[in-house]
């Protein structure tokens, strides 16, 4: 048990029986290690297994096999709830409560005292941009505002961790900058934030690790620079009319995609002749950038299997027993 | 602790407070005991909206106000409307509770909060009963102001109708408790609970019936029983003055065969052979009743539940009062001495039964009816607790 990991996670595993008997393995031996005070992003197709982790560290389903602790506890351990918020994908509120109403129910849910959570709900309302529409019945909310309320309630009782499941859906975009603005401001005090998304762009500009999920495991796990070693690359785009010139090129630790030169190598010192030769035969160089593949490319290259080189289907593994 | 399940009350409240149904059936409950005022009585019979309807068998020397109201309030308040408009009422309110909670998208974050799931559990059943609570706590303060001020009469011992009618509802929302977490459906848990209490009813009705048939037939073969002596006694006097002007030397204190008997009074066999009629009839009822009996005793006990009202709210003396209504002085059981038939009286009839269903203990009503609905409620929080959402 190390002190510094929030979420610290072996050999997880969920199988579901169906009635005729099939084995639906939904998770299979998932190894996580969660840093305290990070911003930690979960990310994977359709039915890849993340909501079944994330509820499985919330207790909300039980694991077949769990060896890991939450905040230093065993996952399942009630009592450490209280430290932790949860915000569900697709959740559904009670309509006849306001926002505030709602976001004191679940601060009590928490056990905190009333006058706590009264003070503690006002400044949640102001945080997640709710203060005009606290008074007001949920049921009057559209979807993206239920969605900041679902923020609010799972930060009620100043968690140390925070579980968003699919936090911007259905946010406006200027919802999902104000979300992406309070994930930076938990991660400024210290929270340690997990966020399951589809939304690649996002996680990438809020994360400072990721895990990507494929069929119930994990694929691969870590900081963006750690998966993306090795594949950085230098981008030479030239003019149309320079492009025949990249012919040259071709099979030269280099890939050719229409005007843009793509050299497999960080080092500008491998650049250099390559601009040389491209000017020597008169080619005009628009733009020379060093690049990395985006967690797209990451994503993309994770769910691809390698041996047939197709893409995985969607969805848990299935087995009959 | 007491945070949580106080934010839970406060929450099954304020749902409660959303909801029409909740208003009209407490609306109704206020008309209905509004029109508790409507009633009254006095030395020529009753009165309804200010007219007075003169009622031999109904008036203030038959029974005391106190007797008429606590029976209005008992018949017509509990026996019609709480236990079975209100409830029905109360079940279509209180359906979706489970239901809601495990498919509505609520469950995930109620589960990922520090409460045991046996807890939340019994805490989320407890709510549930919340609305019949407030509607018969509502509609007794009420019944009692009213009918306190209509006849001076106050009786505060109907607030035992509070729990009595809480624990008869409790049976059926276990029930439907247990169905709504198996199916996870409002509609099959409220449909599926109404066939219980329907099949309760059934139950009930056949009892009610086999308790009264054997309790008649019984009762026949004691009144029958004491006509027989009183017939054989005036047969054998009549037989021995007979033999005497006939001069036939009797012994003192001599006592005729029955034959002899026979010939004095011709009805004598057969008011013999009804006796033994009806001595067989309840023999043969008497298995019935008792495996009907047992067959209760696994079954949450409604009906008795809510006769306990009357024991508990009647005295003798009341009970012998409200006999009286609307009977006379020719109102009572005969026996035919020509064709040995039992002709018993409704009075009688109720009385019995009433006895019958009285011999029945608290232990046997309450104690079997609770463990059943412990049953039902530890299965289905077994269930809540182990499955996945």
């Amino acid at each position: 048990m190390a002190a510094h990991l929030a979420i610290d996670l072996e050999n997880v595993a969920k199988t579901y029986k169906t009635p005729l008997r099939e084995s639906i393995h939904a998770l299979r031996g998932i190894d996580m290690k969660v840093h305290r005070g990070e911003v930690f992003g979960l990310l994977g197709p359709n039915g890849a297994g993340k909501s079944t982790l994330v509820k499985i560290l919330m207790t909300v389903i039980r694991p077949s096999k769990c060896q890991g602790t939450v905040l230093g506890q065993p996952v399942g351990d009630k009592h450490t709830l209280m430290k932790v918020g949860y915000l569900p994908e697709h959740h559904s509120f009670p309509p006849y409560l306001t926002g505030r109403q709602l976001i004191e129910f679940f601060g009590a849910m928490n056990n905190i005292k009333r006058t706590d959570r009264k003070r503690r709900a006002g400044e949640l309302l102001e945080l997640v941009g709710m203060k005009d529409w606290g008074k007001k019945k949920l049921r009057s909310y559209s979807k993206g505002m239920r969605q900041r309320i679902g923020i609010a309630q799972a930060l009620i009782n100043d968690p140390d961790l925070v579980l968003l499941d699919e936090p911007t859906d259905g946010v406006d975009p200027v919802g999902r900058r104000d979300i992406r603005d309070i994930l930076d401001r938990l991660r400024d005090e210290g929270k340690t934030v997990f966020v399951n998304s589809h939304i690649l762009s996002e996680l990438e500009q809020v994360c400072s690790r990721v895990a990507i999920l494929v069929q119930g495991q994990v694929a691969s796990q870590g900081t963006i620079d750690e998966l993306t070693a090795g594949q950085e690359r230098y981008e030479i785009e030239l003019s149309p009319e320079s492009s025949p010139i990249l012919q040259a090129f071709a099979g030269k630790s280099a890939e050719i995609t229409e005007h843009t030169l793509k050299l497999l190598s960080v080092e500008p010192r491998d650049v250099q002749p390559v601009i040389d030769q491209i000017r020597a035969k008169d080619g005009v160089i628009l733009s020379i950038r060093r690049t990395r593949p985006s967690l797209e490319d990451l994503f993309m290259q994770a769910v691809v299997d390698p041996t047939t080189g197709e893409t995985l289907a969607p969805g848990a593994a299935r087995k009959s027993s | 602790m007491i945070i949580q399940t106080s934010a839970l009350f406060l929450d099954a409240y304020r749902d409660l407070n959303s909801k029409k149904l909740f208003w009209i059936t407490m609306a109704l409950s206020l008309v209905c005991v509004a029109s508790f005022a409507a009633f009254g009585i006095n030395e020529e019979g009753m009165s309804i909206f200010g007219m007075d309807i003169p009622i031999p068998g109904l008036n203030s020397e038959v029974i005391s106000k106190e007797v008429f109201y606590k029976g209005v309030f008992l018949n017509l308040g509990i026996g019609i409307w709480l236990t079975w408009i209100a409830t029905v009422l109360a079940l279509v309110s209180t359906a979706g509770i489970f239901p809601t909670l495990l498919t509505g998208g609520q469950i995930e974050t109620m589960l990922s909060k520090p409460i045991s799931r046996s807890r939340l559990f019994f805490t989320k059943f407890l709510t549930g009963l919340l609305f019949v609570a407030l509607q018969v706590g509502v509609f007794c303060v009420a019944s009692i102001i009213v009918i306190g001020i209509r006849s001076g009469a106050w009786m505060p011992e109907i607030l035992i109708s509070v729990p009595i009618v809480l624990v008869f509802y409790s049976y059926l929302f276990a029930v439907m408790t247990l169905i709504g977490i198996l199916t996870r459906s409002t509609i099959a848990s409220l449909l599926l609970t109404i066939l219980f209490w329907f099949l309760l009813f059934m139950v009930n009705t056949a009892d009610s019936i086999l308790v009264q048939q054997h309790e008649a037939m019984k009762l026949r073969v004691v009144l029958i029983e004491e006509r027989l002596v009183e017939a054989e006694q005036n047969a054998a006097a009549l037989y021995i003055s007979r033999q005497r002007a006939d001069g036939n030397e009797l012994p003192d204190g001599y006592e005729p065969t029955q034959e002899e008997l026979d010939t004095a009074n011709i009805f004598l066999p057969i008011l013999r052979d009804q006796k033994a009629d009806n001595e067989e009839f309840a023999k043969k009822l008497a298995p019935w009743r008792q495996g009907l009996y047992i067959f209760k005793t696994v079954l949450p006990k409604t009906q008795e539940t809510i006769a306990l009202l009357g024991r508990f709210v009647f005295s003798e003396e009341d009970m012998e009062a409200a006999l009286r209504i609307g009977a006379d002085d020719d109102d009572r059981s005969e026996v035919d001495d020509e064709t040995g038939e039992v002709d018993v009286s409704s009075a009688d009839m109720q009385r019995i039964t009433t006895e019958a269903y009285n011999e029945r203990s608290l232990l046997w009503i309450l104690g079997t009816s609770l463990l059943f609905e412990a049953v039902i409620l530890l299965i289905a929080g077994w269930l809540f607790a182990r499955r996945d959402f």
